[in-house]
């Protein structure tokens, strides 16, 4: 196995990099071809307010604002629409975090969606998932409809990690190539790379699938290839067979090769090195569940998940969930999961209850969540945290929404946080939230 | 010179595979505007029927839909809705921002801090989907 090189030299900063290659898009699009009048124009606001105690009793007020926009001009072939995400924080109280003020541009691309052939072109920072790649970049990223069924997809770009300890990479590319009867199968081969200094850091290689044979049959599945380690990465599938609208049966298998799935990642805490992740260890996992909707308004599943590893200990989680409403604006769920592992930490229960309630434009929920575990864990057997919150809708654009929650868990005794939002939406012409 | 042309005739052949493609693209905006956590199969009678929401594996089985066939998702959900959970760099978990949201699968529920020292060892494979390329700053905070 390669010994991964640590970062001697701070990665530029990912926003500039973002803005970077946003502009160099617009340069792009505004080259090939003419400004067009935008028919939507949409955006929302998130400004958030955190109340809360840090570990040392300092008194923290982080103010945040999300951000997001979108504009599209669809009169012409396709659809061309840009889309810019991001987020600012100023702390009001004592630090919060390394920096007093923090921010990211968590997306921001120009996207070309042509109304023939699903064909998809987008430039700028933007999160690509195709068959083995889960991947946000900051580059650009093709997708179409092809003969008889086929479909392809390529991207290439920068990797958009955040504070390294291990290199992320300078150049990522990688691609998929499908073939779907639409009522039937999805079958796509994909594969990606990713490069430091033309070095291969990455190559993964895989196969996804969705199989539809018959309406009630469902699979869904992925197996990826890691071609530096040669070994297979992971394993998952899950078949869904649903005989009646009211009953659906699930099985789910995954295993995980960690040596070879942990192989090339950013953080020390996931590191094959760092003493947690065990570069011998396999987890099997096997897993199935039943859900069954009573009535419109009645939901009950069951489900059973058994863990077994090469190094560490077995465990068995298993449990049941049920959801139920009224025409009257309640909400419900109670849930119970056993955790039953080898380990003492590791056999727990897990009890959850919550409700909302709507009064017209106000509306109240509770939500509770406990674990009990059978020996303490730093001192304390039970944790739980009780969260109430309230929200009530201005407008169908404006939402101002408060909660509190009460935790003690194995870290505190009674830490009470709050949080505020304050949600706005606006913009002109229909498209999707 | 040789790359150039390989490129060039990749390309040539892609756009005419392309152009004999002929199918329609699918709707940039669902039809109807939909609701809560939608039950596809009420209006579907298509392969669409998978897609149903309330479905208890539709959270297990979402990524492969969305590595598959993300411009259906796009007909409802723009990007900023995927960025509530897969984002690039964090500082508060989905289940933290939208408390009033109770009835969505919003990871890291309770007192995750503490927790995640327990249950992390059960499928750390799982952590690697948001964290190990991307959102490394919470773990930089106690892992050094």
């Amino acid at each position: 196995m390669k010994i991964k090189e640590k970062i001697t030299t701070p990665a530029p900063p990912g926003a500039l990099k973002a803005v970077g290659s946003i502009l160099l898009a617009c340069a792009l699009v505004i080259c090939g071809q003419q400004a067009a009048d935008a028919t939507a124009i949409n955006g929302n606001s998130e400004t958030i307010l955190r109340m809360r105690e840090g570990v040392f009793d300092d008194h923290l007020f982080p103010l945040y604002e999300y951000l997001n926009l979108s504009a599209s001009d669809s009169a012409g072939p396709g659809a061309i629409s840009l889309e810019i995400g991001g987020w600012g924080r100023v702390d009001l109280g004592d630090r919060s975090f390394e920096r007093r003020t923090e921010g990211d541009i968590q997306y921001g691309f120009l996207s070309y969606r042509a109304n023939r052939g699903n064909f998809t072109a987008n430039a700028g920072r933007q999160w690509v998932v195709e068959g083995v790649a889960t991947e946000r970049i900051d580059g650009l990223y093709l997708r179409t409809d092809l003969l008889a069924g086929f479909t392809a997809a390529a991207f290439v770009g920068n990797p958009a990690v955040t504070e390294p300890d291990i290199e992320g990479g300078d150049l990522i590319y990688g691609g998929r190539l499908a073939h779907s009867m639409s009522k039937y199968y999805s079958v796509g081969l994909s594969a990606l790379r990713t490069q430091v200094s033309g070095e291969g850091i990455r190559e993964e290689e895989g196969v996804d699938l969705w199989l539809h044979p018959v309406a009630m049959v469902d699979i869904t599945g992925r197996s990826t290839y890691n071609s530096l380690t040669r070994g297979w990465m992971e394993h998952a599938y899950t078949a869904s067979v649903t005989p009646t609208d009211a009953l659906r049966l699930s099985a789910s298998l995954q295993n995980v090769h960690y040596q070879d799935y942990f192989y090339q990642v950013t953080t020390n805490t996931l590191s094959l090195t760092n003493g947690i992740i065990l570069p011998g260890e396999e987890m099997w996992n096997v897993g199935g569940s039943v859900g069954f909707n009573a009535t419109k308004n009645i939901g009950l599943s069951a489900e059973y998940n058994r863990y077994e590893y090469d190094l560490a200990g077995d465990a068995d989680y298993y449990g049941v969930t049920g959801n139920f409403s009224t025409g009257t604006g309640l909400a419900a769920g109670l849930s119970f999961h056993r955790m039953d592992g080898s380990t003492a930490r590791l056999r727990y229960n897990q009890y959850r209850a919550w409700a909302t309630q709507k009064f017209g434009p106000a509306d109240l929920t509770l939500d509770f969540f406990d674990v009990d575990f059978d020996s303490s864990i730093s001192g304390r057997e039970n944790t739980f945290s009780l969260a109430a919150a309230a929200g009530y809708d201005f407008s169908p654009n404006l939402r101002v929404a408060a909660d509190v929650d009460y935790i003690r868990s194995a870290d505190f005794d009674n830490e009470l946080r709050g949080l505020i939002r304050l949600s706005y939406a606006f913009g002109i012409g229909k498209e999707g939230k | 010179m040789k790359k150039t042309a390989y490129v060039m005739v990749m390309g040539m052949m892609l756009s005419f595979l392309y152009a004999c493609a002929n199918t329609n693209s699918i709707a940039r905006v669902h039809p109807e505007e939909v609701k809560g956590l939608p039950r596809c199969a009420e209006c579907h009678t298509d392969q669409w029927t998978a897609l149903s929401h309330q479905a208890q594996d539709f959270y297990l089985k979402h990524k492969i839909y969305a590595a598959q066939q993300r411009d259906a998702c796009n007909t409802c959900h723009k990007e900023s809705f995927c960025v509530r959970c897969h984002a690039h760099k964090e500082e508060i978990k989905p289940s933290d921002k939208y408390k009033d949201r109770p009835e969505l699968s919003l990871p890291h529920r309770g007192d995750y801090l503490s927790r995640h020292r327990v249950e992390g060892r059960i499928n750390p494979a799982s952590c690697l989907k948001c964290h190990g390329r991307q959102n490394n700053e919470r773990c930089k905070t106690c892992h050094r």
